[in-house]
């Protein structure tokens, strides 16, 4: 047997351990997108060949009604989920953050529960709860004379239902992030404004908030990022439907690929939604060096 | 110290976080109540907030009605596989970058986390090609291979064993050990809290699955659980008594699991802030 530098075995050791990752990655993910690419120039259905049509399917993409539809259903869903779960995430960590409250970490697991559970019980179960006659929204909305809205097959409020859904999944994960980053601020600080009698208000908003400025940055890409893939609540409660309300980005990319075959149209959707999130994370990039640091 | 303020309005905050809670979790509570509720007494107006039958009557039905044992089964078997070749893969690479020195090593690891920017979404249709190229269509080893490693996975053990450390190390590497001695008998061992949470997370994510079991199962006795819940057979669409009580099978169990593993969980999003 050759002895090896022990250098060069360090080296060999190396790239045997990272090796079965590298090869797993790059087979199931880097050589998919690189397909994807490939495969977004041709017509393809998997039964006939493949036929080399350029930036054809980019062409009808761009002029495709549905594909705008899509973009604007992701858009507003996006918009109606990311403000709303990253303020009520952000409220409900600093409520979770009072050093009296007792049981707070009892609270945390609570309000984390909806997390854990997957989206497809999450949205067979919201599906009872919208149900136009005997459903629990209804029944509370009822309360306060508001009737019969019929959430999941009305054009106007499927959106709306799947957002509400949206909200409440992810409110724990967006508190729990809020929270490693409040524990990150100097309880003096908030000793040095008590003593000059500052209300809570006022600590939250003097203190509190511009010190958890990159936190709350980070929490709302991430959730931006999330909101942007939603395919589950989709795909179990409206099919993307009625009338294509709901027919996000995601689900329109589904049904062009499985549902009607057109594997060719369906990759230069894919290519699209990889630049996009390509930009996202660059933005992350470029704002996270710029945020601020105080220490 | 700070004093606590008076006690009305420490009552006002006990309530309004109580209120929160209640709200947030009613649906799951909604789910249990109306899977132990007769069909009838399910659509009643006002509903009523109690259970009307005290039995599992729901649930035998349920199981009778989709093969809800056998896709239990799948999907234990399938997230438990995964998270077990995640283990050993993830670990493997991430030792070698938090602690062999090897030309391309920083290349290496840009290329495995640099994954986390493509969403499933983007790469499922030709990911769906090649799965199809290999055989495995409506095999289990669909929903394994693909995902034995994971950028997650290698991020949050390799910053854990970049904490270990090296004198630890040095004492068995002049005995002359071998650096995968020392991987097996002082890295592993030191790291039991971070290969737990990550074996959490990946099992978690497995069994909550929807999308690709979609897409790569047709055999419905081969589904996985989440898929198989939420899909209709014929006369299943209103009963919703069964349908919340295999919503419960699937959600309850998982829920009692978090409340003993729920440390691990948040602080594991506390370090990485990756993974929901």
């Amino acid at each position: 047997m050759i002895r090896l530098r022990r250098r060069t075995r360090e080296a060999l050791t190396g790239w045997v351990t990272v090796l079965p990752a590298l090869f797993v990655q790059v087979i199931f993910i880097y050589l998919p997108l690189a397909w994807a690419f490939y495969v977004s120039f041709f017509s393809w259905n998997m039964i006939r060949p493949m036929r080399y049509i350029g930036f054809r399917n980019y062409e009808r993409l761009f002029n495709s009604a549905d594909f705008w539809n899509s973009m604007g259903v992701t858009g507003i869903y996006i918009l109606g989920t990311v403000i709303p779960s990253v303020i009520i995430g952000l409220l409900l960590a600093a409520l979770l953050n009072i050093e009296w409250i007792k049981g707070r970490g009892v609270f945390r697991t609570l309000f984390y529960i909806p997390v854990i559970t997957s989206m497809a019980a999450a949205a067979v179960i919201w599906g009872w709860l919208y149900e136009p006659n005997f459903g629990l929204v209804n029944y509370f909305l009822s309360i306060f004379g508001i009737n019969n809205i019929k959430w999941l097959s009305d054009p106007s409020y499927a959106l709306l239902a799947l957002i509400i859904v949206g909200v409440w999944k992810r409110i724990g994960y967006n508190m729990v992030l809020f929270l490693a980053g409040l524990q990150t601020i100097p309880k003096t600080y908030y000793e040095a404004a008590e003593i000059d009698g500052a209300t809570p208000w006022k600590k939250f908003v003097n203190i509190t908030l511009p010190l958890l400025s990159p936190t709350t940055l980070f929490v709302f890409i991430m959730q931006f990022i999330a909101s942007f893939r939603v395919f589950v609540s989709v795909s179990v409660m409206t099919s993307g439907g009625p009338a294509k309300s709901t027919q996000v980005i995601t689900y329109y990319l589904y049904e062009n690929a499985f549902k009607y075959l057109k594997f060719g149209y369906a990759s230069a959707i894919a290519v699209v939604m990889f630049a996009m999130m390509v930009v996202f994370t660059l933005i992350q990039f470029r704002l996270s060096r710029r945020r601020v640091h105080y220490q | 110290m700070r004093r606590k303020p008076a006690l009305p309005i420490r009552l006002i905050v006990y309530l309004a976080i109580l209120f929160v809670a209640v709200i947030i979790n009613l649906p799951f509570f909604w789910m249990l109540v109306t899977s132990f509720k007769t069909e009838d007494a399910a659509f009643t107006i006002p509903p009523s907030f109690l259970p009307t039958i005290f039995d599992f009557r729901n649930f035998v039905k349920a199981f009778e009605l989709i093969p809800l044992a056998r896709y239990i089964w799948n999907t234990l078997f399938v997230a438990l596989t995964v998270t077990l070749l995640q283990l050993i893969f993830n670990s493997l690479a991430a030792y070698g970058l938090a602690r062999l020195r090897f030309r391309g090593a920083n290349v290496v690891f840009m290329i495995l986390i640099g994954t986390l920017m493509v969403p499933p979404e983007v790469t499922m249709v030709p990911l769906y090609v090649i799965v199809k190229q290999f055989g495995f269509i409506d095999k289990y080893r669909a929903l394994i291979v693909p995902f034995m490693s994971s950028a997650f996975g290698i991020f949050l053990l390799r910053q854990f064993f970049m904490g270990i450390p090296r004198e630890l190390e040095e004492a068995a590497i002049i005995d002359g050990a071998s650096r995968m001695k020392i991987f097996v008998r002082i890295i592993l061992p030191l790291s039991k809290p971070a290969l737990y949470t990550m074996a959490l997370y990946t099992f978690l994510a497995h069994w909550n699955e929807y999308m690709w079991p979609l897409i790569v199962i047709n055999d419905a006795k081969k589904q996985m659980i989440q898929v198989g819940i939420s899909q209709f057979v014929s006369g299943w669409e209103t009963q919703w008594t069964l349908r919340m009580a295999a919503s419960t099978t699937a959600v309850i169990p998982i829920i009692i699991f978090f409340f003993f593993v729920q440390k691990q969980f948040v602080e594991g999003i506390s370090i990485s802030g990756l993974k929901e």
